[in-house]
């Protein structure tokens, strides 16, 4: 595949899946932070303060998630190209 | 127009699913900005453990899938064979050959 026409794809990719994230990070922060009582309209400070704090927590569990994952993605490979070596001499 | 490739979109689709259900279960304290230690251990072993979980259901899936493919197919065949013989004295045609009956169908 041309080299751009990887990129360009990669960074339309990259977009829907921030996108998608975003959506998440909305449902689960509104679900944890604001509670389904409509007599206001308005947010309390609490509330605000909450949502701030979700959205920064979040993203760091987002961050942390990636690492966790290439690190047991590596682990996995590590493991089967041991297994093959063995099966290979064996 | 090729898509960038689907097993790439299928990874990252389960990252940011995997993301969304570790912070709803560990992440309950929102009096602090940063994660706290335990929120931060929680998440590490929600990461192993929903990684190992998948893997565990792969083998089972790719395990138990073929025998139920096969029973499936047995359970067609069956089904078939003696609905075929009275309508034609020929056996049921492959999707290749052309069927007398076909035409009636069609209409």
């Amino acid at each position: 595949m041309d080299p751009l026409r990887a990129q360009q794809l990669a960074a339309e990719l990259e977009v829907e899946m921030m996108a998608d994230m975003y959506n998440r990070m909305t449902q689960a922060c509104h679900r944890k932070c604001v509670p389904p009582y409509y007599k206001e309209s308005e947010l309390s400070k609490g509330e605000c303060v909450c949502l701030d704090r979700c959205v920064a927590k979040y993203l760091e569990v987002h961050e942390r998630m990636g690492k966790k994952l290439t690190e047991l993605s590596l682990q996995d490979e590590e493991l089967l190209k041991r297994m093959q070596q063995g099966t290979g001499t064996a | 127009m090729t898509r960038a490739s689907p097993q790439l979109r299928d990874f990252l689709l389960v990252y940011n699913r995997m993301t969304e259900f570790c912070f709803r279960h560990c992440v309950c304290n929102l009096n602090y900005r940063l994660l706290t230690g335990r929120e931060e251990s929680c998440l590490d072993s929600c990461a192993a453990r929903l990684v190992r979980a998948n893997h565990r259901l792969m083998g089972a899936y790719v395990g138990l899938m073929p025998a139920l493919l096969q029973r499936r197919a047995a359970e067609h065949e069956a089904a078939a064979g003696p609905a075929g013989l009275p309508d034609s004295p020929e056996p049921a045609p492959g999707p290749a050959e052309p069927s007398p009956a076909a035409p009636a169908a069609g209409t």
